[in-house]
């Protein structure tokens, strides 16, 4: 994950990324599991640095979703 | 009629499973005038693994078979006045027992002081030992309440809950269906919003959920193409509040010609959520449908449901009066006069 963790600025891309499609995106971290599509939640979670999320995918658009989220993490949020 | 919905699906249950020593006591200090007697930390690393406490009377008195070391114990008057009855040698034999247990903490109430002898066993077993001035039975039960709130199941809980007229609503549905947003018209009309967006529920006792946002976001929210905005800030401090007993469910859904809603609210939809049954209403939605409104009527609706008027029933009950008179009116007969109608040579 990206050195400052997952601020607002990712955090907001990533809900639109989200929301693009019709599968439910859920992220779960520390038993917690917020809707991947809602700005307030992902910010809620105040992921840090090297810390481990869950992702899961449900839904008709879900391996394009994760595929495409995946992408978004693994780049560092395109801040790397 | 009561249907009990599939509990909420894709939520997950986090449960603690211990707190720390250290933890309890910063948590119930000033709660409830809780005061370490051990120096430094010494204890402050064990682990509470249980809801419940325990008053160790009968295992100072040596029967400890049953003997529920692993909760915390409360020592009161009752105690420590039967410790301070034995003689020297007893005393130290029955305490030298006890500590050999491994104890999470002892709690002492009625600022009962204990003995160097007590303290020494302490500290050599690495157990905290705490005073409060609080009466035994006062501490006992805050005490529990503390530690059951503590190890209680909770969810975190995609939707917006909103204080209404003192009823918990608590709407959910889709993302962008619009939950926000009448969170928000709800606020402007004078209700209070516990949390939107992120709401974290916790079973309380039984059959009694709570509901409040979290330490971070509390009463932040996203209203689409605005942004960020807090509520506290702009609407003031009676537009919120930290939480509420989750009272009934809004499901906000689009409006579709396939689906059914009720039409009398004679049949009462429940939904498990953590195992208690809440009331769950589903709310279709179109344009131009005042859902704001509607939620100021679902609650004040519940209200005189809880104080004893269901309109519903009321109605029907009227319907089946007036059917009865009219039938009584047509044919001159008193209808269900007998439980049986006549019956051919029927002597037996």
């Amino acid at each position: 994950m990206n050195k400052a963790g997952m601020h607002t600025r990712p955090a907001s891309l990533l809900v639109k990324i989200a929301s693009r499609f019709k599968a439910d995106f859920y992220i779960i971290k520390d038993g917690f599991q917020i809707n991947g599509k809602s700005i307030i939640g992902v910010m809620s979670l105040a992921a840090e640095y090297g810390s481990t999320v869950t992702l899961t995918f449900d839904g008709p658009d879900e391996s394009k979703a994760a595929a495409e989220i995946t992408k978004f993490f693994e780049e560092g949020f395109g801040e790397l | 009629m009561k249907e009990v919905l599939q509990s909420l699906q894709n939520v997950q249950e986090i449960i603690k499973e211990s707190i720390s020593v250290e933890y309890f006591y910063q948590a119930c200090k000033n709660r409830f005038k809780l005061s370490k007697l051990t120096d430094g930390d010494i204890g402050l690393d064990k682990i509470i693994k249980d809801r419940n406490i325990h008053r160790p009377g009968l295992a100072l008195a040596g029967y400890t078979k049953l003997f529920t070391f692993e909760r915390v114990q409360i020592l009161g008057n009752t105690e420590v006045r039967y410790l301070k009855h034995l003689s020297k040698k007893e005393r130290s034999k029955v305490l030298r027992k006890f500590f050999s247990f491994d104890i999470p903490c002892v709690c002492l109430t009625f600022d009962n002081k204990p003995t160097e002898e007590f303290m020494e066993l302490a500290v050599k077993n690495n157990t905290a030992v705490f005073i409060s001035p609080l009466p035994t039975t006062k501490f006992a039960y805050f005490i529990s309440d503390f530690l059951d709130d503590q190890f209680s199941p909770q969810i975190a809980l995609h939707g917006s809950f909103v204080d209404v007229y003192g009823v918990g609503l608590l709407f959910y549905g889709r993302s962008g269906i619009g939950k926000s947003e009448i969170a928000l018209d709800l606020i402007e009309r004078g209700h209070r919003l516990v949390s939107d967006d992120v709401v974290m529920i916790s079973r309380k006792g039984e059959g009694i959920l709570m509901g409040s946002g979290t330490d971070l976001v509390k009463h932040f929210m996203e209203i689409r193409g605005l942004g960020i905005i807090d509520v506290r800030s702009i609407f003031g401090i009676r537009a919120i509040r930290f939480q509420k007993r989750v009272e009934l469910i809004v499901n906000l859904e689009e409006w579709s010609a396939k689906k059914e809603y009720t039409r009398t609210g004679l049949d009462e939809s429940l939904i498990s959520v953590l195992g208690v049954e809440i009331p769950f209403i589903r709310l279709p939605i179109f344009p131009g449908k005042n859902i704001t409104v509607i939620s100021e009527v679902i609650a004040l609706n519940y209200l005189c449901k809880h104080y004893g008027y269901d309109a519903a029933k009321t109605l029907s009950g009227k319907l089946d009066d007036a059917l009865r008179k009219k039938y009584k009116q047509k044919t001159g007969n008193v209808e269900f006069e007998r439980s049986v109608e006549y019956l051919e040579h029927d002597f037996e």
